[in-house]
């Protein structure tokens, strides 16, 4: 087995700061333990399971299943009964699509914790991975009826309502999440991404838009270096502004607060200009930035 | 090396603190003895305790690490979607980067050439 010349703490450090991160990178996990931590899994102490389940997941995720199981056997032996590992276990049979096996797994996790809430998500997960949206919605809802607080179940129900196109149900579920997270500039951007598409909706069209302005405005208020809120700060002011139902004076506010997007936007990208690239050219686009009827 | 020197300045604080403590008591106690009037702590004492506790509190901001910044926002100007919207818990495998690993069979499906070859017999 060949092992590259890491410092063993330092991938440990970087598994840990990954952990704690929540971000989801599976196959670089995968080749680290592989290659290195593997070998100095004694010198972990008490850290080495909470990486050996990382790994688990991360084998389950990249399909390196052979790696996954080995964890899981290790995890299995020092944790013998453990619900956690019986998780796992679950998720190993849905990574291998015996989905009806791994509910019957969780759905035993539960009569035996009726407060195990992961398992419960880990249901919904199954119903995701079949593609029975619908169902997965309903097993979501009423997952959320007993743990109103989860913020993680109310992100899942919102791009559940967005693959199904509810839009409006979608955008309550952003406003349960901004509620909870106010300082959070990422969740006011998709809110207002969320409104902005609901623009065709014949209730209230221009009332989205002008809730989208709003948001994208409070997005960049939060984060200037927001390029995703700026650039939807322009679009939806300049949609607003050339709708038939705007005031004069409505218009004006909300071209030059249009005007004044384009300029951030123009020095967020001159400040990381480079050789090969020019910022002129976007400077140009911009003028043909609109939206269109064609898909 | 500058974690030790921080462990070994809290050590030293602590232990010139709990000797400043006792000199004094032990100060009261000889003051009882003699029957002088007590009236304050000598200062060697007094000087002894402040600067213990001063290295004491540099000792234990070294140890801690650094503080966090205060204003929430600050924390996710760098985050993107991708890491804040993560939702490990609904993780699901059913996805395309299955293929990408080297353990990945294809399922075997019918190419245009056994079409042909069913037509032509």
């Amino acid at each position: 087995m060949a092992s590259l010349d890491l410092d063993w703490e330092e991938v440990r450090e970087q598994l840990r700061a990954w952990r704690e991160d929540n971000t989801r990178h599976s196959e670089e996990v995968i080749d680290m333990w592989e290659y290195c931590l593997k070998h100095y899994k004694h010198k972990l102490g008490d850290e080495r399971w909470m990486v050996e389940e990382q790994v688990v997941v991360a084998g389950l995720d990249s399909y390196r299943l052979d790696i996954a199981e080995h964890s899981l056997v290790a995890l299995n032996e020092q944790f013998p009964g453990s619900l956690r590992v019986r998780k796992l276990k679950g998720m190993r049979l849905e990574a291998l699509e015996r989905f009806d096996e791994a509910m019957d797994v969780y759905d035993s996790i539960i009569r035996q914790d009726e407060t195990n809430s992961t398992a419960r998500k880990r249901k919904v997960a199954v119903l995701r991975g079949q593609g029975r949206i619908a169902d997965a919605i309903k097993e979501l809802t009423e997952y959320l009826k007993i743990f109103m607080s989860d913020g993680e179940a109310w992100q899942e129900l919102c791009d559940l309502y967005l693959k199904e196109g509810d839009y409006s149900k979608a955008a309550f579920c952003m406003e349960e999440l901004i509620l909870t997270n106010p300082h959070n500039h990422l969740y006011y951007t998709r809110y207002a991404e969320i409104k902005y598409t609901q623009r065709r909706d014949p209730k209230g069209g221009l009332d989205n838009m002008e809730i989208a302005r709003s948001y994208f405005c409070q997005a960049a208020k939060l984060n200037p270096g927001n390029v995703r809120a700026l650039y939807g700060l322009f679009l939806s002011c300049t949609q607003v502004s050339s709708s038939t139902k705007c005031s004069a004076q409505k218009k004006k506010e909300t071209q030059q607060l249009a005007t004044w997007a384009l300029k951030e936007i123009a020095d967020r990208y001159s400040k990381c200009r480079t050789n090969a690239m020019d910022g002129s050219k976007i400077l140009e686009t911009f003028g043909s930035l609109s939206i269109t009827e064609k898909a | 090396m500058a974690v030790v020197w921080a462990r070994l300045a809290f050590l030293a604080g602590i232990i010139s603190l709990f000797h400043a403590g006792y000199s004094a008591a032990q100060h009261r106690a000889y003051m009882r003895i003699t029957e002088q009037e007590y009236t304050s702590l000598p200062t060697d004492i007094g000087v002894q305790g402040l600067m213990s506790l001063l290295l004491t509190m540099y000792g234990i901001l070294h140890i801690a690490g650094d503080f966090k910044e205060i204003r929430a926002n600050v924390q996710l100007q760098n985050k993107s979607w991708e890491t804040v919207g993560n939702r490990p818990t609904f993780y699901t495998f059913a996805h395309r980067g299955r293929a990408l690993s080297p353990n990945y069979i294809p399922p075997k499906s019918k190419s245009l050439l056994d079409n042909i070859e069913n037509i032509s017999s």
